[in-house]
């Protein structure tokens, strides 16, 4: 799995492209928790990203339980169908706000101000 | 914190182990690691087999160093596995001598007794490769499911309303008109429909991973594979079925079902599952290694003296429920599901089974009852149980019960069968199932009764009057399977007919069933689709059957609106009765002045007990004080099951209240279920006639 972060102003915007599943998990945790400090606002583009495992699930659950200790705010954006029924069935869609794209996300981001 | 004991000690081909802790059985994630236990009493030694998914051959294979090993059980921790793209099993060795009881073989790859998860039947009905030797994969799991505060519902067991379904039946016709049918996520879709009929709890035909391909053929009569469809037959006790998740073909069956349980809940619905503990898919002699069997056969079975396996279940085996090893291992899977799947109750299937002791003899307090009675974890879990076996035991009213056990009440559904059928010999048990069964229950109370008329196992409703005798050919054994005795009556043409009289009557009868069972005291259970007259075509035994014989025809809630609106309108009377659904036998003067459950013939406070008759009436008398109600509540119900019309005189209401009607199932809709703002006042006060085949509901106001 590849991790590509922007910064667009103060948002970060990470792309995860490939599966993330078990294999990928502590990867992506390791490399996302550095960004999440006091406020910071994380939209996660997974439209290269086909498949979510349970663990990779549980991943984003952690990322957006730190987000909120922190007042921080991430949200999903670009997510297939697939895996987007996948959250909705097994209870991880309540975790993290999704939207259609990453300019939908960040307009929504910026008004949330 | 880092702990000491996270570091490795040996190590296999590159891969690190340590010794590992003994409790708990089976893999559990621990930091750096899994943690693998597993028992065997007569194994000389155990080896690991470790799978990529889905792969055939094994990656590794770590035999247990014997200094690993703790009493009976083999214990190992290994190192940086990726828990979530493995599979494991164990192999065995020991000695290999049947008539003693012992069948190990070290070739044989044996699925962990305690997995959480199984693949190999990830997606229903897909062909498995028979060239793999194993085929029910252990697999690991993460128990961190995010409840968001949930836990079980607690309802009152005297306000329940049961639901049986089968998961895949329920949703899997195209009718049904939800994104996955058949899984357990298309239960949530039915959410808002359950709650509209008003049940507030569902009980699932068997969830543990089961093979539907175990005893599979091609029916010679109708082409169709058959498949094991109900599934009463365990593969593992702890792994749902994959094949009903949605996301099991991506291992997510835990999480899909926990979210269903968490939604269902937030509905109010609570959910009790049909549990299998009596014998295992291992079949007899001529089965397959699957667990247990390589694991330690004598343990988890039981043998006649000549090392065959006793048949109590009619399904090739008998679990050994009370020796102590498979006594707990019950007990685990049990607290697991109760606490990490917040299940709020518990179905027996032929728990009688579970009463015998090691030789298979019947015991008077079999210790298993008692320590499901009196488990911590347990402590609020309904259990109900199916008191009966192949074997011959039968103790409806008998169950060692601990004023715990409720039981599916075998008698309830015969008396009422016979009743409504026209056998006026009935009346007198009639009066004894209404009242909650005190002849059966006394020191238990009402309660300890599931009232049923149907379940998956015979006719449905609406079969049950439309079908003299059971058409189960396309089972494929000659139409020898299934009950015989189904006290049903088709009125006059077997099946479906366009003749509008007997679809009417068949209509009243439904009717009257659930009129009947709705104002019972004790549990009732409604077989899901016979609230809108689904139909099996006849098949009483339609266990093989992944098709639309089993499959619920939601058209059908259209074309029988009535029934629904009916059994609807009967639930919610219910709700609002509380004497209905008393914990007490209670039938003498209470605070409302009269007789809380009086009996009435053609005349009022006048019924023969004697007598055979098909005219009967009760009423129920809830005094305010006693119940909590605003006012003092009556009901009458005027039972005539005659061909013939009958008037029945009614007892005097205290001054200022009046008979009003609620139903009346000789009449066709809307006059035969008022709304509850909408009962009539009667013109005349002292009498009503009862159509043929009616029951006519009043209240007074």
């Amino acid at each position: 799995m590849e991790i590509k972060v922007n910064n667009q102003d103060d948002i970060k915007v990470i792309k995860l492209i490939g599966d993330f599943d078990g294999s990928s998990a502590n990867k992506v945790e390791d490399n996302i928790m550095p960004y999440i400090e006091n406020h910071s606002r994380l939209i996660f583009d997974m439209g290269e990203c086909e498949y979510v495992s349970s663990a990779g699930l549980r991943v984003l659950l952690i990322i957006a339980k730190k987000l909120k200790s922190v007042e921080g705010f991430g949200v999903l954006s670009n997510l297939s169908e697939e895996v987007q029924d996948v959250m909705e069935i097994t209870g991880f869609s309540h975790i993290l706000n999704s939207y259609d794209t990453v300019n939908e996300a960040i307009n929504y981001m910026k008004k949330g101000e | 914190m880092l702990r000491v004991d996270t570091y490795p000690t040996h190590e296999h081909n590159g891969i690190k182990i340590r010794r590992g802790k003994a409790l708990p059985f089976g893999a559990t994630i621990v930091p750096g690691g899994v943690n693998f236990s597993v028992f065997s009493k007569h194994a000389t030694s155990c080896e690991l087999v470790l799978f990529k998914k889905h792969e055939k051959n094994p990656f590794a294979i770590i035999p247990f160093p014997d200094e690993f090993r703790i009493g009976n059980v083999f214990t190992m921790m290994v190192f940086d596995i990726d828990y979530e793209n493995i599979e494991y099993g164990y192999r065995m060795d020991g000695p290999y001598n049947p008539r003693e009881g012992f069948w190990f073989d070290k070739e044989e790859i044996l699925l962990d007794p305690y997995a959480k998860a199984i693949g190999g039947r990830e997606v229903w009905g897909k062909d498995p490769d028979w060239d793999d030797k194993f085929q029910h994969r252990s697999r690991i799991i993460f128990d961190d499911f995010d409840w968001q505060g949930d836990r079980p519902l607690e309802i009152d067991m005297k306000d329940l309303v049961i639901y049986e379904a089968h998961v895949r039946g329920l949703t899997k016709h195209p009718s049904s008109e939800v994104k996955y049918p058949g899984t357990f996520t298309a239960i949530r879709d039915k959410i808002p429909y359950l709650k509209e009929l008003g049940i507030n709890c569902i009980e699932l035909l068997p969830v543990f991973e089961f093979d539907e391909f175990e005893h599979s053929k091609i029916s010679k009569v109708t082409g169709e594979r058959l498949m094991n469809y109900w599934g009463y037959s365990a593969v593992g006790f702890f792994a749902p079925k994959a094949g009903y998740a949605a996301t099991g073909k991506y291992g997510m069956e835990v999480d899909e079902l926990k979210n269903l349980i968490k939604e269902l809940h937030k509905n109010g619905i609570e959910v009790i599952l049909d549990v299998v503990f009596n014998h295992t898919a291992e079949g007899n002699e001529k089965g397959p290694y699957i667990s247990y069997r390589g694991i330690d056969n004598k343990t988890y079975y039981l043998l006649t003296p000549q090392g065959y396996y006793y048949n109590f279940s009619g399904c090739g085996n008998t679990l050994n429920c009370n020796n102590p090893i498979v006594r707990n291992m019950i007990l685990d899977c049990l607290r697991y599901w109760a606490a990490e799947y917040h299940i709020d109750g518990f179905r027996f299937d032929l728990a009688s089974i579970l009463s015998r002791d090691q030789k298979g003899a019947p015991m008077v307090n079999p210790p298993l009852l008692e320590a499901l009675a009196h488990d911590p974890v347990l402590g609020k879990c309904k259990l109900i149980a199916e008191a009966w076996d192949a074997g011959g035991l039968y103790q409806v009213g008998s169950f060692p019960a601990w004023g715990r056990w409720a039981e599916w009440n075998g008698q309830y559904r015969d008396d009422i069968r016979r009743f409504l059928k026209g056998n006026g010999d009935m009346v007198g048990r009639i009066i004894q199932r209404v009242q909650g069964s005190p002849d059966l229950y006394s020191d238990r109370g009402p309660t300890a009764s599931i009232n049923f008329i149907t379940c998956h196992d015979g006719f449905t409703l609406m079969d049950l009057f439309s079908y003299n005798r059971k058409h189960n050919d396309a089972n494929g054994e000659n139409n020898r399977d299934g009950a015989d005795e189904n006290y049903s009556w088709n009125f006059g043409y077997e099946g479906p007919t366009d003749d509008y009289g007997i679809n009417r009557e068949r209509i009243k009868q439904v009717k009257n069933a659930i009129t009947i069972l709705l104002l019972s005291r004790g549990i009732p259970m409604i077989l899901a689709g016979d609230e809108f007259g689904n139909t099996q075509f006849g098949n009483n035994n339609a266990y093989c059957q992944d098709n639309e014989i089993s499959w619920l025809n939601w058209e059908l809630l259209e074309s029988n609106q009535e029934i629904f609106d009916y059994f609807k309108k009967m639930i919610e009377f219910r709700k609002k009765h509380p004497v209905l659904r008393a914990e007490q036998f209670k039938t003498a003067y209470n605070s409302s002045g009269y007789p809380e459950v009086s009996w009435h013939g053609q005349e009022a406070w006048n019924f023969d007990f004697g007598a055979s008759t098909l005219t009967v009436a009760v009423m129920f008398a809830g005094g305010a004080e006693d119940y909590g109600t605003e006012d003092d509540q009556f009901i009458y119900a005027a039972i005539n099951m005659h061909w013939e019309l009958h008037g029945f005189e009614l007892p005097e209401l205290p001054e200022g209240k009046d008979w009003h009607v609620v139903a009346n199932t000789g009449m066709i809709p809307p006059e035969d279920m008022w709304d509850e703002n909408n009962h009539k006042k009667l013109a005349d006060q002292n009498e009503v006639l009862v159509t043929a085949r009616s029951i006519i509901l009043l209240t007074a106001k």
